[in-house]
């Protein structure tokens, strides 16, 4: 598909500027992290003024954020959520604990690194985040709608193969559908 | 007996007289200590609880002794009215831990044996609810057993992401990595704190 | 006429629930006629860390367990140490144990009052507690360098002194804080949607509470008083005047009283102690932390956190790392055995509501 490259500038600014103004939370506290997400959405730090709220379900959800340590058991959950979301859909990684393990690296429960089973596209360090961390996260996600660099989905696609090998050497019982909506 | 009277000494003399073969010490001030044999424990806890009023289950315990080749099971009981905890511990064999179940005197203990099937391995017979409780999918030795090593587990299954050692001095790397100098006041606090 | 029974996932993805705990139901049109608790989301294997990490390096650790209210898990360990090495805790460290754990009390009821509307759909109330919840953790703050996590209370005292001016601030914060009481009155508690919602909701028996291990403002709320801190005061809770609320009833509501009027007790506890707090030393010194060696025995602790008891069994064979710390929180009971009896006979849309009132945290029941 060509486009003109002016009027393609013009669409995916005005398409860009919508998405990150309206960044809806899937409401799922998947660890320890999610004790300062009513700290950041209520009257304090109120997140509400750059268009965050949360959504009931997967559909109706842009942002996963997955808080914190994942549990094998959860992580087979959190990919069936992940895979129906529609497009455009960003991860978020909130704490250490996504990062490189953090203070459970020893554990033989939890995941150590989470780019290697999803795609994420901010890593937000901290344990736990301030809330100003967090604000700070998603202007820089918001930052990465604009440029147009943020595409995990699209990555996910693509390598999907090499995402579902990593998922399935943690996951034993693979009892999940082998496509990916 | 009136149960307000019941002291740790009143209580260490009941216990005495009625099961002679239990080993019976006043811990310190509100503990009681029993040890008893494993086929004795469930008479024991029955008459605690109907006739000594001691009505908490307050905590449900095993502890691995690989050492001895056993498993230890610690039942830790609660009075209201005399303000006094019993704490029982009895010895099973570890190669085939069997144990009787207590959901019949406390149904919050079918909870406890249902992890500890699941943790260390033990057989609560009469309880029908064992099987995956926390776990999922697990394969391979009950993982709180003293013989699991779960570092070597963690480090075989899940992706380390390079660059994270541990028992590293910190201040170093760190500098070492971004070139600058580890501050005056960071070189003395890290040198008094190893020496102390 | 016959319905048919359904399986409904309340499962961990949901807007509702009280974590990441998943309630299988069996629902027969609105009435909910079997319920299975299913947990395992959150399992670090916490004891198994612990027996790998030497007793210094438990402290970071064990806070993590129960997720809102850290301290009493950090209290716990700390006592259950001194007890059996039998170390001495001077009188100002108990003090200021005392008022971090009675601030942190207030900042779990706080959150809880917001959980509880939550589920209602009375949103205002979530954006106000937990906006003058803040200010208490910026208290926490200011005191020990962390927001949630404060590991600050340790085996012989606590890590460092009060600062200067502290408990001026900790007093304006109280006032504060009493000030808002009406409102949340007007708001919530003399709301009657609000009790007719709740009255006659998720019952439980007062003949079997004891039996069942009901601890805590559940079994305050079916006006059996017990309490740990008049039980077995620890630190200095018998040098206090303070009263345990309760109410008859059993349900949603009298529950609700019951953490309403400690909410105020908890404000006079933290006045008196301020009042009462000595001069000295803050610390008992553990000689070279790092190479610290716990002697043979064991110990169990129990604290009364805003749940209710906390328990901790403690195991040392005498080497640097521990042998065995088993951690009983009271959600372990509350939320997978009393469920599932109370869950019966409920509406659907009461299942949510009832969770919040019995104060379920999977964090603790899992580990």
């Amino acid at each position: 598909m060509t486009y003109d490259k002016n009027s393609k500038k013009i669409v995916d600014i005005i398409q860009s500027f919508a998405r990150k103004h309206s960044l809806w939370i899937l409401g799922y506290g998947t660890g320890c992290g999610a004790i300062e997400i009513p700290p950041t959405m209520t009257s304090r730090y109120d997140g509400e003024r750059f268009g965050l709220r949360g959504a009931a379900t997967p559909r109706q959800a842009d942002v996963l954020l997955i808080t914190g340590y994942l549990a094998t058991k959860t992580l087979k959950r959190v990919i069936r959520s992940y895979e129906q979301m529609q497009s455009p859909k960003y991860v978020i990684g909130f704490g250490s604990c996504t990062i490189n393990g953090g203070m459970y690296w020893d554990s033989y429960n939890t995941i150590n690194a989470l780019d290697q089973y999803l795609p994420v596209d901010v890593f937000i360090n901290g344990c736990m985040p301030r809330p100003e961390s967090v604000i700070s996260g998603f202007i820089e996600l918001q930052k990465l709608i604009a440029e147009g660099r943020a595409d995990g989905a699209e990555k996910y696609q693509k390598n999907l193969e090499w995402y579902r090998e990593n998922q399935k050497k943690v996951i034993h019982n693979w009892k999940m559908p082998d496509y990916n909506w | 007996m009136n149960r307000k009277e019941c002291t740790e000494n009143t209580c260490t003399e009941q216990i005495q007289k009625i099961f002679h073969t239990a080993e019976v010490e006043v811990q310190r001030e509100k503990r009681v200590k029993v040890k008893l044999r494993a086929d004795l424990i469930l008479p024991f806890l029955a008459y605690a609880k109907d006739y000594m009023n001691f009505k908490h289950l307050a905590h449900f315990s095993c502890v691995d002794w690989i050492e001895d080749n056993e498993f230890e099971l610690v039942f830790m009981l609660w009075s209201y009215e005399a303000n006094l905890m019993i704490m029982v511990k009895t010895r099973i064999d570890r190669s085939n831990p069997e144990f009787e179940t207590l959901s019949h005197l406390w149904p919050q203990a079918e909870t406890y044996e249902r992890e500890m099937h699941e943790m260390f391995g033990v057989n609560f017979e009469g309880n029908n609810r064992l099987g995956e409780f926390i776990l999922e999918d697990w394969e391979g030795i009950p993982p709180f057993r003293r013989d699991f090593n779960t570092i070597k587990y963690s480090q075989e299954n899940f992706y380390q992401r390079p660059g994270r050692e541990d028992a590293q001095n910190v201040r170093e790397t760190v500098s070492k990595h971004s070139g600058k100098e580890v501050p005056d006041f960071a070189k003395e606090y890290s040198i008094r704190r190893i020496e102390e | 006429m016959r319905e048919k029974e359904t399986t409904l996932y309340l499962g961990p993805q949901h807007p509702g629930i009280t974590g990441n705990i998943m309630v299988k139901l069996k629902v027969a049109g609105d009435t909910v006629v079997k319920a299975e608790t299913h947990v395992g989301y959150l399992h670090r294997a916490f004891e198994k860390l612990m027996e790998q990490r030497t007793w210094i390096q438990c402290f970071p650790i064990v806070c993590r367990i129960c997720v809102p209210e850290p301290d009493p898990n950090e209290e716990n360990l700390a006592r259950a140490i001194e007890e059996i090495e039998v170390r001495e805790v001077p009188e100002r460290a108990k003090y200021i144990r005392v008022m971090v754990l009675e601030l942190a009390r207030l900042a779990t009821y706080g959150l809880w009052m917001g959980g509880q509307s939550g589920s209602m759909g009375l949103y205002t109330m979530p954006q106000w507690t937990v906006g003058d919840r803040d200010y208490i953790i910026d208290l926490f703050e200011e005191l020990t360098g962390g927001r949630i996590y404060h590991m600050y209370i340790w085996a012989g005292g606590v890590r460092r002194d009060l600062p200067e001016g502290f408990t001026d601030r900790v007093l304006k914060v109280l006032d504060y804080l009493e000030s808002r009481l009406p409102d949340y009155d007007n708001l919530l508690f003399n709301n009657a949607m609000f009790r007719k919602r709740a009255e006659g909701v998720g019952i439980i028996p007062k003949d079997k509470a004891l039996e069942w291990g009901v601890v805590g403002p559940p079994l305050r709320g079916c006006g059996i008083k017990h309490d740990v801190r008049i039980d077995e005061p620890y630190e200095i809770y018998d040098k206090l005047d303070f009263e345990i609320p309760t109410a008859e009833g059993c349900d949603v509501w009298s529950r609700a009283l019951v953490r309403r009027q400690e909410y105020e007790q908890s404000i006079s506890i933290i006045r008196q102690v301020i009042d009462k707090m000595p001069g000295g030393d803050y610390y008992n010194k553990i000689p070279n932390p790092l190479t610290w060696k716990v002697p043979p025995g064991e110990a169990y602790v129990k604290t009364e956190s805003a749940r209710g008891e906390f328990g901790y069994y403690a195991v040392s064979d005498g080497s640097d790392k521990p042998r065995r710390i088993h951690v009983r929180g009271p959600a372990y009971v509350h939320g997978v055995s009393l469920l599932e009896k109370i869950l019966v006979g409920a509406n659907v849309a009461d299942v949510s509501f009832i969770m919040n009132s019995l104060g379920t945290c999977p964090p603790e029941i899992e580990r």
